[in-house]
C-alpha cells in the first residue's frame, strides 16, 4: 500500500487526484499540506484525511509518495523539498514556467534518487490511447502534420496572475498537447512560432490566447491552439483535439467527445457530461505503481521539462516574431 | 445584359446557371475544350466560341465571366476589358500581384467594372456569424479558428494538382478563409504558414496559417486536401462575451443511397439546402452595381488582397518566418 500525501490544492486537479487515491485499492491518501492553511484543512476533511500545516512535519511523516498541485511558480520549492526528503512526487503540469526550473527539479530528484513524474493525464484518455496503439501500428503510415487544440474556459484564479502562474493560456495549454504528439510520434520539437496575447479578457496580466507553429524532428508540421476562448456559457470546460495527416490516412482525435447533451431546466444550461473513462485515474494509478516499484513513473520529469522547453520558446517568439529553436 | 462565360466546367456551368438566375442572359460559351463549350452553349441556348479572346470582342456580349483554371484569370481580365466588357472573374483573382496589377491597370483604364467571386461572403452562415459579430454579441473578437477543405480537388491529370497552376491549398481554398477574415476583421499586420506542398505527394497539401489582424485579433486558419474523401468547414469565433461556432458536418439532411448487392458501402452525401444560392447571390450583388442600384461588397482590391494573403502564407511556408504586411 503506497502512503501518498498532497502538496497544495491551489491547482483544482488536486481534487480529482485525491478522490483517485481513495478510489485505488493499492493507494492511501495518508496526509494534506497546503500553504493554505483554510483550503488544506477543508479538503482534507473532504477527503477523510489528516491536515499537516508545517511542511517539514508533513514531509517528516511516513509517506511514500506527493502529489504536488500548486501554483506553477511554487512547483520547483516544493518538489526540491520533497525530493530532499526522499519522497516520489507526481507534479503538476506546466513542470515549471522556465526551462532552468525544470532543469533543477530534476536534477534534485536524481541526486535525492527519488522519482519524478509529470501530472500528464491526456496521454490516459481512452481515445488518445486507442490512436496511440494505431499510431505504433503503422495503421496511419508516416505522419507529416497535425492540427491540434486545447481550449479552456477561463481559470481565473491565480492562472491569471503571472507572477504565480509564470504565464497565461499558452502556458497553461501548451504541454498537453506537446506531451502527447512527443510521445504519439516519437520524436522532439526543434522550432515553434506564436503568436499570443491577451485578446478575451482585459482585465488580466497574462494571454488568454496562444496560436503556435511547431516543426518536429524529419519534418512534421503542427498547430496548436492554447486557449482559454471557450464562453463561461459554454457547454463543458472545453477541449483537447488533435488531427493527424499521414501517409494511409487521417485521423482525428476529439478527446472528450464522449458526452451526453443535458439540458438542466434548473440552471437554463445546455452542457456537455463527459462519459468516458477517467483519465486522472490512469495517472495517478500509474504513479502509484511507480511508487511501489521505487522506479522513474512512466512520464517522468525530463518529458515535463521537454514540453515546457516548447512553452518557454513560444513566449520568446512572440515576443520576437520570429521562428526559433527549441531546448 | 448579355453574358460570355470563358471556361465552361464546373465553375462555368454554375455561374451560367447563376447569372440566368440574377436576370443576365448566357450569350456565348467559350473554352479551349470544344466539347466543354458546346455542352454548356447548347444547355443555356448560346453560342458555342473556341476563341475566347474573339468571345470577349462580341458584340452581343456584355458581361464576361472567367471561370477558367488560376493563372489564365488575368489574360482573360485583360482581353475583357480592353474590349470594353465588365468582367465577373472567379476567385482567386490571379496567381501573381504581378499580372493581377496588369489586370487591374486595364480594369482601370478601361472604366469597366471587375467582381472577383468571393462568395463565402454570401454563404449564408458567414452571413449570420459575421451578423452576430457586427451587432456585438459576443464583444470584441480576439480569436478565429477556420478550417475547410477535404478530398484533393479535380481528377489525377486535373490542374490543381499543378501547383504552379492552383497554387495548392492556400491559393485555392483557404484564400476564401483569409478573405472573409479580412472582410470582418480588416488588414492583416503578419501572417506565419506551414504546408506540406513540395515536401510530399503532389496530391496531398495541408496548410496550416495564422494571421495577426492590425485590430490584434488572431485567426488561424487549417486548409486540407489531405483528406481521403469528403469536404469539411468548421469556424470557432471567440468574443469577450461569447463564442460562435459553425461546423458544416451538422448538416440537415444525410441521405445515403443503396447500391447494388456487392458493390460495397455507398457514399453519405450531407446536404444544407439553402432558398437562395449564395452564388447568386453575389451575381445579384454584381448585377445591382451593375446597373448602379448598389455598391459591389467585393472589389478589386478586396480581391487583390485575398491572393497577396495567400501568397504571402506561401512565401512564409517556404521562408520558415513570418511575413509581414505593410
Ligand atoms: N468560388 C468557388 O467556390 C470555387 C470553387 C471551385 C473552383 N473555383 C475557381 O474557379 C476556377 C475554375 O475552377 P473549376 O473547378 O471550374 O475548374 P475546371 O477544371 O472544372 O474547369 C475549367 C475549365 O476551363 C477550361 N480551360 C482551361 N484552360 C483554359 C484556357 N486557357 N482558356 C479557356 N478555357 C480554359 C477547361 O477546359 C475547363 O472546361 C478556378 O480559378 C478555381 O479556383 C471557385
Amino acid at each position: 500500500m503506497a502512503k501518498i500525501g498532497v502538496m497544495s490544492f491551489a491547482h483544482m486537479h488536486a481534487l480529482s487526484y485525491a478522490a483517485c487515491l481513495n478510489e485505488l485499492p493499492e493507494a492511501e491518501l495518508r496526509a494534506v499540506w497546503d500553504d493554505d492553511a483554510a483550503r488544506g484543512q477543508e479538503q482534507a476533511a473532504a477527503f477523510g484525511t489528516t491536515f499537516v500545516a508545517d511542511l517539514d512535519a508533513f514531509l517528516a511523516l511516513d509517506l511514500d509518495g506527493v502529489i504536488i498541485a500548486s501554483e506553477n511558480v511554487k512547483h520547483r520549492e516544493m518538489v526540491e523539498r520533497a525530493a530532499a526528503a526522499g519522497k516520489w512526487i507526481l507534479c503538476e503540469k506546466p513542470l515549471a514556467p522556465t526551462v532552468e526550473d525544470c532543469r533543477a527539479m530534476v536534477a534534485a530528484c536524481q541526486t535525492a534518487g527519488v522519482g519524478l513524474g509529470t501530472a500528464f493525464p491526456c496521454r490516459y484518455i481512452p481515445s488518445v490511447m486507442a490512436v496511440k496503439d494505431e499510431l505504433d501500428k503503422g495503421v496511419y503510415g508516416e505522419i507529416y502534420a497535425a492540427s491540434c487544440t486545447n481550449n479552456g474556459q477561463f481559470p481565473g484564479g491565480w492562472f491569471a496572475r503571472q507572477a504565480l502562474s509564470g504565464g497565461g493560456a499558452t502556458m497553461d495549454h501548451t504541454v498537453h498537447v506537446a506531451d502527447l504528439l512527443r510521445w504519439m510520434l516519437n520524436r522532439e520539437f526543434t522550432r515553434v512560432y506564436c503568436e499570443n496575447g491577451r485578446l478575451l479578457r482585459p482585465g488580466i496580466d497574462v494571454d488568454d490566447v496562444g496560436s503556435l507553429h511547431m516543426e518536429m524532428e524529419g519534418g512534421v508540421i503542427v498547430s496548436h491552439i492554447a486557449s482559454w476562448n471557450r464562453a463561461a456559457s459554454f457547454p463543458t470546460w472545453g477541449d483537447v483535439t488533435l488531427e493527424l495527416i499521414g501517409e494511409k490516412g487521417v485521423v482525428s482525435v476529439d478527446a472528450f467527445n464522449q458526452k451526453l447533451h443535458v439540458y438542466d431546466d434548473a440552471g437554463m444550461r445546455a452542457a456537455w457530461d463527459y462519459w468516458g473513462g477517467n483519465p486522472d485515474l490512469g495517472l495517478v494509478r500509474g504513479f502509484v505503481a511507480a511508487v511501489d516499484a521505487r522506479r522513474e513513473p512512466d512520464i517522468t520529469g525530463v518529458d515535463g521539462m521537454k514540453a515546457v522547453e516548447v512553452t518557454v520558446a513560444a513566449y520568446a517568439s512572440a515576443k520576437s516574431h520570429h521562428m526559433v529553436a527549441i531546448g | 445584359m448579355n453574358l460570355g462565360v470563358i471556361g465552361c466546367n464546373t465553375m462555368g456551368l454554375m455561374h451560367c446557371q447563376m447569372a440566368e438566375n440574377a436576370g443576365l442572359k448566357v450569350v456565348a460559351c467559350g473554352d479551349i475544350s470544344r466539347d466543354n463549350a458546346r455542352k454548356a452553349a447548347r444547355k443555356f441556348g448560346a453560342e458555342a466560341v473556341g476563341d475566347c479572346v474573339a468571345l470577349c470582342n462580341r458584340d452581343d456580349v456584355d458581361v464576361v465571366a472567367v471561370c477558367t483554371p488560376t493563372p489564365t484569370h488575368t489574360e482573360y481580365i485583360q482581353a475583357a476589358a480592353g474590349a470594353g466588357k465588365h468582367v465577373f472573374c472567379e476567385k482567386p483573382l490571379g496567381r501573381t500581384l504581378e499580372t493581377i496589377d496588369e489586370a487591374l491597370a486595364a480594369v482601370e483604364r478601361a472604366g469597366v467594372k471587375l467582381y472577383v467571386g468571393h462568395v463565402v461572403r454570401f454563404f449564408q452562415e458567414f452571413e449570420a456569424m459575421k451578423a452576430r459579430i457586427d451587432a456585438g454579441k459576443i464583444g470584441n473578437v480576439g480569436f478565429v479558428k477556420t478550417y475547410r477543405g477535404g478530398i484533393f480537388p479535380g481528377g489525377k491529370l486535373g490542374w490543381f494538382s499543378d501547383w504552379n497552376m492552383s497554387g495548392g491549398v492556400t491559393l485555392d481554398t483557404i484564400v476564401h478563409d483569409m478573405d472573409w477574415l479580412r472582410y470582418v476583421f480588416g488588414d492583416p499586420e503578419r501572417i506565419f504558414a506551414q504546408n506540406l506542398k513540395r515536401v510530399f505527394s503532389e496530391r496531398i497539401d495541408y496548410a496550416l496559417v495564422t494571421m495577426r489582424m492590425k485590430c490584434g485579433t488572431i485567426c488561424n486558419i487549417v486548409g486540407t486536401w489531405a483528406h481521403p474523401s469528403g469536404f469539411r468547414v468548421k469556424v470557432d469565433i471567440c468574443g469577450e462575451r461569447g463564442m460562435v461556432t459553425f461546423d458544416s458536418s451538422e448538416a440537415p439532411v444525410s441521405a445515403q443511397l443503396r447500391l447494388g448487392a456487392g458493390s460495397g458501402p455507398s457514399t453519405i452525401v450531407p446536404a444544407s439546402p439553402v432558398l437562395v444560392s449564395p452564388y447568386q447571390l453575389e451575381w445579384e450583388d454584381f448585377a445591382g452595381w451593375l446597373a448602379g442600384t448598389r455598391k459591389p461588397r467585393v472589389t478589386p482590391e478586396d480581391g487583390r488582397w485575398a491572393v497577396r494573403m495567400a501568397l504571402a502564407a506561401l512565401e512564409s511556408a517556404e521562408t520558415g518566418q513570418p511575413v509581414e504586411f505593410n
